[in-house]
């Protein structure tokens, strides 16, 4: 039977525009319907009603029904998809094993440097943090001019605190001063010993495991220690009531045991003893000065003025007013430094050693941060490199069903896999590692896996990294059209390869920044070293005259004369690492406006130039054939310049120093006698009656048989003292401990975020060596050389190389050009060290590349190209 | 009481599914229309109002088998779901208590 049929053009149009999904059947439906009232009406009213009828099914009028691909789609992140994530994620890893061991190494170093660096961080913020009342607790320094010291006078804590209702409390602490401990058989200088006030442990939170806090300080006589002090002198942490002799001449009774100082306080001792002990002989404590500065002064301030810093103004400007009011002519300011500062913003001289730097503090966590990023960037990049490969697999799932969240949770989920084992490697690499970075940073590092910040932190870490590195290629590759990737071979965009090659480029800024800051560092170090500091430090043993050895100088002299190993020897007051003493109370001739200016002095004797190798400019030094010279002084080049006087007519001047008239009798040539950060201060020299540090130099090559010989003189004139001695070059050396440290660390995480970078680097040029398998084969059927292949791979490499120098010289140079500001003595930067940090990386990266270069171009065309 | 959303001429369309049995899709159910109520509706407001329907879960619909009548073509067959079922009794449930509690003499013509 022959059907009627609606005309051709309207069934055309309602095909063109009906919505696809249901076309079939209203195509059927209105066909059907035509047909019926065909029959019943007739042609005209048929197909009046079948052009109603289309018109009803187009758009705007036609609902469209929900796509079929709607129905029974799971949700992204149901269990069963989550776990299909991971199953495939785990295939891809087992499957791609030199992919995913270059993936998971990269990522588990990245981490584990981050974290050892983090934990670094960490302790260094956590300094005296653990203080009960730590944000109310401040230090009362002073500057007088550029002079900035950590010190104040005896008076001042409790004079101030009579006077000033906001300071709550006030402690005073000495300076460490080195003691003889005996107990029982043993006997051993302790270093870190400290006169305290009886409110020690009421202001600062040190944990007492034994003894009563509130009394025991009080009671000259007595004595805190610490644990591991009562362990190593009576085998037992519990030695309350037990005595212990001190400097061979007086007993102490252990009143308290305290627990070790925690190693991130800037305070660190060994025992406690009362200040009440102290005041027996010390004339500051007897008096309560204000004009000696020789203590650490811990100020408690009530809660109002802490927590403002207009109020803390108000209050030093308060303490310099009754400082002036108590007749002291000299102008100090005075500055409250709080008690968390103390450890990272401290510049200040005579302070506690040990100091850390906000700036290495800031310059690692940035460190830290970049090798993370650069381990991220190299997941990023093998990912996107191999996007082709996972092309497919998309193409295929997409056709299946999947949608695009599906895909981001896939690629997110393989890449948190990979973040977590590169977690629990890099973990494991800490442990590893940090009893060497320990030994590197002396400091007392742990890592506790079982402390929920700290694991939080990690996992924070590894999401972060995960999501971080996963990012681009879920994004990317999610993105396939599945028509264009299934139907042919996919071209890779344009954006993908410039994405990523800035990050390439981003990585190698990065490591050659690092670089360059290591190769700064050393120089400086170097520079440090090398310079002259004015006198000859190579050689110089020096013993430190404690005991009975102050009062049998001349015996010691005696016995010095007469060993020939000893070439020659000086009594000087203190070692040119740390010069402690200086005044203000100068006052010379032609003197118009009363000094402002501290001079350092040191007490040094006939040999003193003759030993150091100093060199006098003019005058003479000081000889044991003057009989006046015990008011004579020596000045530095540096006091002479600020006395207005020149070396033609400096010497025979009159100085008055402190309360001793004298007159100048040569000048002396600048010598550092403090570290290089600090510039070069004036110095007076005066003649030594009194004793300090016999400092010997010594034939070079015979230090062994010397230091024998010291000893042997030592017991037979000090026997109740054990013998101590040190080298003056290896002191100086430790004055830049820190740098070095700094130096080292750079180092090691230099050389790791070069490796990072390159293991990258490696993957990449696998993947573009692979990728252009069949171009190299046909280019050596043409005949091109080995090495021509070589260059054409390595061509692009060093392109995005060069390119990160040209970035990264101009940061390296600014950075470090800052952390060279810190020295007052700064070797130069020069372009060279950027241009060999830049051909260093360029080598090493060429280096990586080579290897898979080579393979490509050494492989047999034949096989390449047999394929087909 | 669960509120049922359904207007009225999805109630009709609902009705004639539920009618039709397993014989219910776009032309059959715009014929009984037409047939029962003398109303002759635009093929677009059946078409629209069975998808509405099944958006809302009152019918559940399937392609059926081709047939060469249609060229081919398959009818996609519409079936009253539960939840249409209870929709329905739901709504006559409420007429039928309405027009009880409707006073007697409210609907005499001559009153008006």
């Amino acid at each position: 039977m022959n059907t009627p049929q609606p005309p051709r053009w309207a069934k055309t149009l309602l095909r063109w525009l009906h919505p696809e999904n249901t076309i079939e059947e209203v195509e059927g439906d209105l066909d059907e319907l035509y047909v019926y009232a065909y029959e019943r009406s007739g042609k005209r009213q048929a197909l009046l009603r079948y052009l109603l009828n289309v018109v009803s099914v187009l758009p705007p009028f036609v609902r469209r029904r929900p796509s079929a691909a709607k129905y029974n789609q799971p949700f992204s992140l149901s269990p069963d998809m989550l776990k299909n994530y991971f199953k495939i994620a785990w295939r891809n890893i087992v499957r791609q094993k030199a992919y995913s061991v270059l993936n998971i190494a990269g990522l588990s170093i990245g981490m584990a440097c981050s974290i050892l660096i983090l934990l670094w961080v960490q302790n260094e913020l956590s300094f005296d943090r653990f203080h009960a009342r730590a944000d109310q607790l401040f230090r009362l320094t002073c500057s007088a001019g550029d002079f900035k010291t950590a010190v104040s006078a005896a008076g001042m804590a409790r004079g101030l605190q009579a006077q000033l209702p906001q300071i709550k409390g006030g402690v005073r602490i000495s300076k460490p001063s080195p003691m003889l401990f005996e107990a029982g058989e043993k006997k051993v200088e302790e270093k870190r010993v400290f006169y305290a006030d009886s409110n020690f442990l009421e202001v600062f939170s040190f944990p007492l495991l034994a003894g009563n806090a509130a009394t025991a300080l009080k009671d000259p006589g007595a004595i805190f220690i610490t644990e591991e002090i009562a362990e190593k002198y009576y085998g037992t942490s519990d030695a309350i009531g037990k005595t212990i002799r001190i400097n061979n001449n007086e007993n102490f009774v252990i009143a308290g045991i305290l627990a070790n100082t925690p190693s991130n306080s800037h305070l660190q001792f060994d025992a406690i003893i009362p200040m009440k002990t102290m005041a027996r002989w010390s004339q500051d404590i007897q008096n309560e000065t204000w004009g000696n500065f020789n203590f650490y002064t811990y100020l408690e301030l009530d809660a109002k003025t802490a927590a403002s810093a207009s109020a803390q103004q108000q209050l030093t400007q308060q303490i310099a007013k009754i400082f002036k009011d108590r007749g002291q002519a000299v102008k100090i300011d005075f500055q409250l430094q709080p008690l968390t500062d103390i450890h990272l913003h401290s510049n200040l001289q005579i302070d506690l050693p040990g100091h850390g730097n906000i700036q290495y503090v800031n310059v690692f966590f940035v460190v830290a941060l970049f090798i993370l990023i650069v381990a991220c960037i190299n997941f990023m990049n093998l990912a996107t490199a191999r996007s082709e490969r996972r092309a497919k697999e998309v193409g295929l799932r997409k056709v299946v069903g999947a949608n695009r969240h599906q895909l981001v949770f896939q690629f997110l989920g393989e890449s948190l896999i990979f973040s977590f084992l590169s977690l629990v490697i890099a973990i494991g690499i800490v442990c590893l590692l940090l009893p060497v970075f320990t030994m590197l940073t002396e400091k007392t590092l742990a890592i506790h896996l079982l402390d929920g910040k700290l694991l939080l932190s990690l996992i924070g870490i590894a999401v972060l990294t995960g999501l971080l590195s996963g990012s681009y290629p879920a994004l990317f590759l999610s993105g396939f059209a599945p028509v264009k990737v299934l139907k042919g071979k996919l071209r890779v965009a344009g954006g993908n390869l410039l994405f990523r090659n800035a990050l390439v480029v981003t990585q190698f800024v990065v490591a050659i920044v690092l670089l360059v800051g290591t190769a700064v560092v050393y120089k400086q170090l170097d520079f440090i070293k090398k310079r002259n500091l004015g006198f000859d430090k190579s050689n110089l043993l020096y013993l430190p005259m404690s005991g009975e050895l102050g009062e049998k100088k001349q015996a010691l002299k005696a016995s010095l004369a007469q060993n020939p190993l000893m070439e020659n020897f000086t009594v000087i007051s203190d070692l040119p690492t740390k010069l402690e003493s200086g005044t203000i109370d100068v006052i010379w001739d032609g003197q118009t406006t009363r000094n402002q200016v501290v001079f350092p002095s040191l007490d040094v004797d006939e040999n003193f130039v003759k030993v150091f190798k100093s060199q006098v400019l003019a005058g003479r030094g000081f000889d044991s054939a003057f009989s006046g010279d015990s008011s004579s002084y020596i000045v530095n080049e540096k006091a002479m310049q600020i006395m207005g006087m020149n070396v033609s007519n400096a010497v025979g001047q009159n100085l008055t120093f402190g309360e001793r008239k004298g007159t100048i009798i040569g000048v002396v040539k600048d010598f550092h006698f403090k570290s290089l950060q600090y510039a070069m201060e004036p110095l007076i020299l005066r003649l030594n009656k009194w004793g300090g540090v016999m400092v010997i130099r010594t034939t070079a090559g015979n230090n062994e048989q010397t230091i024998k010989a010291l000893e042997k003189i030592n017991q037979q004139l000090n026997p109740a003292f054990p013998f101590t001695f040190g080298f003056l070059d290896k002191d100086l050396d430790n004055l830049y401990r820190s740098e070095q440290q700094m130096g080292s660390i750079f180092n090691l995480f230099a050389g790791l975020a070069i490796f990072i970078s390159c293991l990258g680097l490696y993957g990449l040029s696998a993947f573009m060596a692979e990728q252009r398998t069949k171009e190299i084969g046909v280019r050596k059927v043409l005949g091109a050389t080995v090495a021509g292949v070589v260059g054409l791979l390595s061509r692009d490499f060093l392109k995005l190389i060069l390119i990160a120098i040209v970035i990264a010289a101009p940061i390296a140079w600014y950075a470090m050009n800052k952390w060279l500001e810190g020295f007052a003595y700064q070797t130069t930067l020069e372009w060279w060290v950027i241009a060999l940090a830049g051909m260093l990386a360029t080598a090493i990266a060429l280096f990586t590349i080579s290897f898979q270069s080579i393979k490509a171009a050494l492989m047999n065309p034949v096989k390449s190209l047999r394929s087909e | 009481m669960r509120r049922t959303y359904l207007g009225e001429f999805e109630e009709l369309v609902l009705l004639i599914i539920s009618i039709l049995g397993r014989e219910a899709y776009g032309v059959t159910v715009s014929r009984e229309i037409e047939q029962q109520t003398g109303r002759v509706v635009a093929f677009g407001s059946v078409h629209n109002t069975l998808i509405r329907l099944e958006e809302k879960g009152f019918v559940k619909s399937e392609l059926g088998g081709a047939t060469t009548e249609r060229g081919g073509r398959r009818k996609r067959l519409f079936q009253v779901t539960a939840l249409g079922k209870t929709a329905l009794a739901d709504i006559q449930q409420l007429r039928s208590r309405l027009w009880k509690l409707m006073p007697d003499d409210t609907l005499k013509l001559s009153d008006i």
